[in-house]
């Protein structure tokens, strides 16, 4: 018990003291504020300096160039506005963290969220051709975590014919491609199949970024149904 | 015989330096211990309040820190502050957390106690009375002097520990639950025991007493 104690002891006396309070709120180092008088109370953040974080420092992330910060905060900033402040409290997002080259595990990705810390980290050098579908797709995931019971991966696995079968993770498959199908055939993109939870975060985020329904096949549109019923469960005002 | 011998003018000189010296070096030991000395002392009683119902009197090492609470923006939470303050169970409780410039924290009931302290533990204690709920929803500038309260890392998770702000902090307006701000005295607190590699203070200092005005 007493061993316990000084461990206990020691990490008091040997956690970082000189506070960066945005570092004591997320728990990532060298950000600043970039803008936080946001309609919707979103704290946009952006690192100053490279980071490191995550189990093993797998994550890892860059300081933007000023110039396509400024750019893309324009562009994220009006995708985000989309959500108000009830639903982002709902969801548990809060801070918008911008850098360049995230990657996780050495592999590149544009974004990484986290509902416990509230937390979407957003690599702003993303390919521009997906940019801001990439953002609905990670607001999505956050979402997703906070409302696990509602977004049953089974029921939704259902929806696709019995021959399919998803990936055990989105990095175990080389389906990554973000260019939206013409003919959809159950999946919006070739990415869609890799797990459940992706495929839910691309039809959430084609259906905010607004992409043609027109011809969207009958599986597709069952999703589609699924993920705007069980947003309404979470705020009966979220217009898709 | 014993001749006796005459100091010179320059021992005289160095003799009078050492002297000089030496009631400086007393005086200012003296004057620099004193952490409180170039502080004021506020008397709750030679000022008038608009509204002494909402007064609190938190008084510290260096005198007192005056605070105004405002239940308008968070009811719930200035009621169980004054609930404990009416307890007396703020007095001999430990600032346990505090960062240089920025903010001093306590109200660890359970822990944090003079004469029985808790120092593995200390910042994870309860009042007994449960935890409440977050108020964050009101705007609310987070300036310097801005009191709140405390919680885990979730939300609803208050209970009786609070922090006082150093220096003003935007980030923390609908993070933390707002109780009031300090109009007088804040002085005091800059003079709270502080340590430079730990948020956490070993040998804090503590509250003398925590009463409300009326």
């Amino acid at each position: 018990m007493n061993v316990i104690r000084l461990i206990i002891l020691s990490f008091f006396i040997f956690t970082q003291s000189q506070a960066d309070t945005i570092y004591n709120l997320i728990k990532i180092p060298n950000l600043d504020i970039y803008e936080i008088n946001s309609s919707n109370k979103l704290r946009y953040l952006y690192a100053k300096q490279p980071f490191t974080i995550g189990v093993d420092n797998n994550i890892n992330c860059y300081n933007p160039e000023k110039k396509v910060l400024n750019e893309k905060y324009k562009i994220i900033k009006k995708n985000l506005d989309k959500y108000d402040q009830k639903f982002l409290q709902k969801i548990n997002l809060k801070y918008i963290v911008l850098c360049e080259d995230l990657s996780i595990s050495k592999i590149n990705t544009a974004g990484i969220p986290n509902n416990i810390m509230k937390t979407l980290i957003l690599d702003v050098k993303f390919n521009e051709n997906y940019f801001e579908r990439v953002i609905h797709h990670e607001v999505f995931h956050i979402i997703n975590d906070s409302y696990k019971e509602l977004f049953d991966e089974k029921i939704w696995a259902n929806f696709n014919i019995k021959e399919f079968k998803y990936a055990k993770c989105s990095t175990c498959t080389d389906k990554l491609g973000l260019d939206t199908y013409s003919n959809t055939n159950g999946f919006f993109t070739e990415y869609s199949q890799s797990t459940a939870s992706e495929d839910m975060a691309e039809v959430f985020s084609h259906l905010m970024v607004g992409s043609n329904l027109k011809d969207i096949d009958p599986i597709l549109q069952q999703k589609i149904q699924f993920i705007k019923t069980n947003l309404l469960k979470i705020d009966q005002s979220f217009i898709l | 015989m014993i001749k006796k011998i005459k100091a010179s003018r320059s021992e005289k000189i160095i003799f009078i330096f050492i002297i000089i010296l030496s009631v400086l070096s007393f005086g200012s030991f003296f004057l620099i211990k004193d952490k409180c000395l170039f502080v004021k002392d506020y008397n709750p009683k030679k000022i008038k309040f608009d509204n002494p119902k909402n007064i609190a009197i938190l008084n510290v090492p260096c005198g007192n820190v005056i605070i105004e609470l405002y239940p308008e923006i968070s009811p719930n939470s200035v009621k169980r502050f004054k609930t404990l303050v009416e307890a007396r169970a703020y007095d001999k409780i430990a600032f346990h957390r505090v960062i240089k410039n920025v903010l001093v924290q306590a109200g660890d009931l359970q822990f944090g106690k003079k004469g029985n302290l808790n120092y593995a533990k200390i910042g994870t204690g309860k009042s007994g009375l449960g935890t409440i709920n977050s108020e964050i929803d009101a705007p609310f500038d987070f300036i310097r002097g801005s009191v709140g309260l405390a919680r885990a890392q979730k939300y609803n998770t208050e209970d009786s520990q609070f922090f006082i702000l150093l220096r003003d902090e935007p980030l923390y307006e609908t993070e933390y639950t707002p109780i009031g701000k300090v109009i007088y005295g804040l002085e005091a607190l800059e003079k709270i025991k502080f340590l430079d590699k730990s948020q956490y203070v070993l040998r804090p200092d503590f509250i003398n007493s925590l009463t409300l005005l009326k």
